[in-house]
């Protein structure tokens, strides 16, 4: 019997909305957003290991739980980039990057051992590269919000 | 010392195209089990147990083999379910190597497939981070700010090309030589899906910029796939088939997740180019295998690359040579198929991938080399020893299998 | 198998509605906590396997997330989509091959997190049974119940009997979510009716929880305190519920058959001294006492009837409570072999069995256990 010749499409879904997940993640990232009302960058110290997290994780690789709460400077080094701009999210244009492109930087600050990411501002898309130091740029009233960490800028 | 010898004793690959409408999940899996059971010479009654594998959120079924392995001849019979994300293809063929090496099953038949047009596949991908989403939007955080850093269409994978081509002196034409590299191997390959047969670096470097410093034409396609494997013993296997691919060993490694972007992170991401995991996971599988000297033991290497930049990266996170010399080696043409080590001969993932069969396919590829089954895109040197991998997870995870033409010892 | 592989550790969490922790807190507890009970350190592992899905999850590569939490970071690791049992299984074949020495398996879940029964409706078929919307985990499992008491001519009483048996003896198991040490078969048949004829009290509790086991081969176990040894497993996989029978167990059955084959077990009713089944349905147990032979094609009614399943029978059946009083998707399977493995040691506290050498182990996945598998377990 030939059956090939004709199939059908159904409708389906995954309905996310019923999923409730949870996080220690929450609360620690909640007390280091607040510190930054204060220009204060809080990380989490490892008792095991002796790792510095930023942003705070409740729990580390060598089966410790993170609980010592260390303030860690606002320089840091670059260990990667990329730039984007309007072109990315636009679709496929022919004539590349239009408007002013978005560096984005992955930076470790100094005294800690994640990377977090961040805007790279007053720099242009070929001065940016691995290694480079920055320091964060402070808006000028922190509203303890993860916005206040948005910009860094060439050290 | 694994108690069975294990070898390949087969391998099936179903069509590989981006949308397969003309058939179900379990339809599709069946091209790739019955090629695999005809060129084996096997029946389903002959198989002892089943391993398979898909990454479910890009279909929107939970445990598809519940309604399909009846198609594949698995009812009634053990089936166990592996499923490791990006590595899943791999994860499941290292089951198929430990089920035999374990020495409880003698055939087992190894399954790993996606049909990608059954789900819509940046949902799926997004379904990685879509928990970690909701806790930074629980925090207040406005969802253009998270998507602006997440890399978007390409993911992390940006972060990662810029990292390794700051530390390996990789430049952007090199990136363009791989995806050509690979391209024109996929258009031998009967299997593959972007066949594009004549491609130039040249080409490839006017498609368009996603982001810095991806092109379009360095990125992998979604497709639709299916690939089946048979593991037996290395007794079996040679009453089976003239030339039996052997596995040597299987290894893997998890490293921390690491999201771009999301908090909660651990250090494999400080720089994404590292692939500590990678590095670990290969000296792992060469020492069971071994294997002293990788480098001029290993004669053909299957990296697992979706974007042009982990061909080379990958390449010397196997070992196959230092850090940095990757690109070098590529200018010189040994990655070529009539080179000293070919490197990606199937097409690679940048031209294929169905994403839970992906994995497997690179150790599908390395076996066929071996048993010398490639057809247009055999390689010109002899294959002894071939090394498969698989990249996975949250930039955490890999997996890496060694073949050969010879038992272990 | 003769002292190749042994349990020598294991840990569980409580077993809550809603656990104050999340599912990688959860699993980093019972990782360290199996490592203390099998006295070795995080180093000394050499694979992590665990067991978790990502539709409970809610997340693709739900394993992503466990790598530091179960102890796997830079180790090798894997995931196996079904419960912990078969991540046992797949740990087991690990060892086997002589690859790896010290395994540790976790299996977890929490049912707060996933929204019920959403993700067993993803696992039907999804071109026919998942568009009609009349199938579920628990009415699949009510069509299965009303086939197999009709074929076997089992009574709701008889039902409410094993639900009964299980919530009671779960009163002296502190793990357990579900307990009640007064249940009876009149309360049983008082609760809320689901889909006819379950009941409330005869369908397991979705839970949230956690459990772990570290196995190890034969010379590290040997020098262990007390190694529990994996004597035989056998699994297999039935077909999709509408085109089998579902007044039997076929594929727990197949399983048995090949787990006895390979424990040495002739007659199970008279060799084995408890079994732990993972009975998501009240029916569910007495359909396993005929799938594991413990008695005759049918009677599983009347077996339960002669008390030779409770704590004080011959061959008592789910001493802890069973999945009756926890069931946490992909860990509850994992969760009777501990239970097993506890009866053997004689650390079962208030549950404890007297004189258990040999106990059979069950795990299942899928809708109507679909997918089972047995492991026969042994002391020295």
């Amino acid at each position: 019997m030939e059956y090939k010749n004709e199939t059908v499409s159904i409708e389906g879904g995954w309905p996310m909305e019923h999923w409730q997940w949870k996080f220690e993640s929450l609360a620690l990232i909640r007390k280091t957003l607040e510190a930054l009302r204060e220009k204060k960058l809080l990380g989490l110290k490892c008792p095991g290991c002796g790792l510095v997290y930023f942003m705070p994780k409740p729990y580390c690789r060598c089966l410790s739980i993170p609980d010592e709460w260390v303030e860690v400077k606002d320089t840091g080094t670059v260990t990667t980039y990329t730039f984007t701009g309007a072109w990315a999210y636009e679709g496929i244009a022919d004539e590349g990057p239009a408007g002013t492109p978005l560096i984005i930087v992955g930076i470790v600050l100094d005294g800690t051992d994640t990377m977090t990411v961040c805007t790279l501002s007053d720099a242009k898309p070929e001065d940016v590269s691995v290694g480079m130091r920055i320091r964060l740029q402070w808006p000028e009233n922190p509203e303890g919000k993860l916005e206040d960490l948005a910009y860094c800028v060439p050290l | 010392m694994a108690k069975s010898e294990v070898a390949v004793a087969g391998v099936g690959l179903s069509k590989h195209v981006s949308k397969r409408r003309d058939v179900n999940i379990a339809e599709l899996v069946w091209e790739a089990v019955s090629a695999c059971y005809e060129n084996a010479g096997l029946k389903p009654k002959d198989i002892d147990a089943f391993i398979t594998g898909n990454m479910p959120a890009f279909e929107g079924v939970n445990l598809p083999e519940e309604w399909g392995a009846g198609h594949w001849g698995a009812y009634g019979k053990p089936l166990l379910r592996i499923t490791t994300g990006g590595t899943t293809g791999g994860s499941v063929a290292h089951g198929g190597y430990y089920a035999v090496a374990s020495g409880l099953y003698d055939t087992v038949l190894a399954i790993a497939f996606e049909k990608q047009s059954d789900g819509n596949s940046t949902a799926g991908l997004n379904t990685v981070a879509i928990a970690d989403a909701a806790a930074q939007f629980a925090l207040g955080v406005d969802p253009a700010f998270l998507a602006a850093f997440g890399g978007g269409a390409v993911g992390v994978a940006v972060y990662q090309a810029s990292s390794y081509m700051k530390s390996s002196g990789c430049t952007t034409q090199h990136l363009d030589k791989v995806a050509a590299l690979c391209r024109n191997n996929a258009a031998l390959n009967p299997y593959s899906h972007l066949k594009q047969p004549g491609l130039t670096p040249e080409e490839v470097a006017k498609t368009v910029l996603l982001q810095h410093p991806i092109r379009f034409g360095h990125v992998c396609p979604a497709t639709d796939g299916a690939c089946a494997m048979l593991f037996t013993t290395g007794e079996k296997a040679r009453r089976l088939v003239d030339k039996p691919a052997y596995v040597l060993s299987v290894a893997s490694c998890s490293d921390e997740a690491a999201m771009v972007g999301i908090a909660g992170s651990g250090t494999t991401n400080v720089d994404p180019c590292t692939q500590e995991s990678c590095k670990i996971a290969a000296a792992r599988a060469y020492e069971l295998a071994g294997i002293k000297d990788p480098r001029k033991e290993i004669d053909l290497a299957e990296p697992y690359a979706p974007f042009a930049h982990q061909m080379l990266m990958f390449y010397e996170r196997l070992l196959l040579c230092d850090e940095g010399e990757a690109p070098a080696i590529l200018d010189s043409g040994s990655m070529n198929l009539d080179g000293e080590l070919p490197v990606c001969p199937s097409g690679g993932v940048i031209s294929t991938n169905a994403i839970g069969a992906s994995a497997m396919e690179r150790v599908a590829e390395c076996a066929q080399q071996i048993m010398g089954r490639c057809g247009e895109r055999q390689v010109k040197k002899e294959v002894h020893k071939a090394v498969a991998h698989g990249w996975g997870g949250a930039v955490n995870l890999n997996v890496v299998a060694v073949l050969s033409d010879t038992p272990r010892r | 198998m003769d002292k190749e592989v042994a349990i020598i550790g294991y840990a569980q969490t409580p077993y809550e509605a809603d656990a104050e922790a999340s599912r990688e807190m959860q699993v980093l507890e019972v990782t360290k906590a199996a490592l203390a009970a099998a006295g070795l350190k995080r180093e000394q592992l050499d694979t992590v396997i665990t067991a978790n899905n990502d539709y409970l999850d809610g997340r693709t590569i739900s394993n992503m997330r466990l790598v530091e939490p179960s102890g796997a970071w830079q180790k090798n690791e894997s995931k196996v989509e079904m419960d912990g049992a078969y991540a046992a299984l797949y740990a087991l074949m690990r060892i086997l091959s002589g690859d790896h020495g010290i395994a540790m398996v976790v299996g977890e879940s929490q049912a707060s997190v996933y929204g019920g029964y959403i993700p067993g409706t993803m696992m039907l078929d999804p071109t026919f049974d998942r568009q009609r919307g009349l199938l579920n985990e628990v009415s699949a499992s009510a069509l299965q119940a009303r086939a197999y008491m009709n074929a076997c001519g089992v009574s709701e009483e008889q039902l409410a009997g094993v639900a009964a048996k299980n919530l009671a003896n779960a009163a002296k198991n502190p793990l357990a979510l579900r307990a009640d040490g007064k249940a009876d078969v009149k309360k049983v048949l008082s609760s809320r009716l689901l889909y006819s004829p379950i009941r409330e009290l005869m369908a397991s509790p979705l839970c949230d929880g956690a459990c772990a086991v570290v196995l190890a081969s034969g010379k590290v176990a040997a020098k262990s305190g007390n190694p529990v040894w994996i004597k035989g497993v056998g699994f297999s996989h039935d077909s999709y519920l509408s085109e089998r029978s579902l007044a039997e167990m076929s594929s727990l059955k197949d399983a048995a058959r090949r787990c006895y084959a390979m424990a040495g077990i002739e007659d199970p009713a008279s060799q084995l001294d408890l079994a732990e089944v993972h009975e998501c349905f009240a029916h569910e147990e007495l359909m396993a006492y005929e799938a594991l032979g413990l008695c005759a094609a049918g009677e599983g009614g009347a077996f339960f009837d002669s008390g030779t399943t409770s704590m004080d029978g011959s061959l008592p059946v789910n001493a802890s409570g069973g999945a009756l009083a926890a069931n946490v998707a992909c860990a509850a399977g994992l969760a009777r072999i501990i239970e097993a493995a506890m009866q053997i040691r004689g650390e079962a506290g208030d549950h404890q069995v007297k004189g258990v050498r040999t106990a059979v182990a069950h795990g299942q996945t899928g809708i109507c256990a679909q997918e089972n598998i047995i492991y026969v377990l042994g002391g020295e």
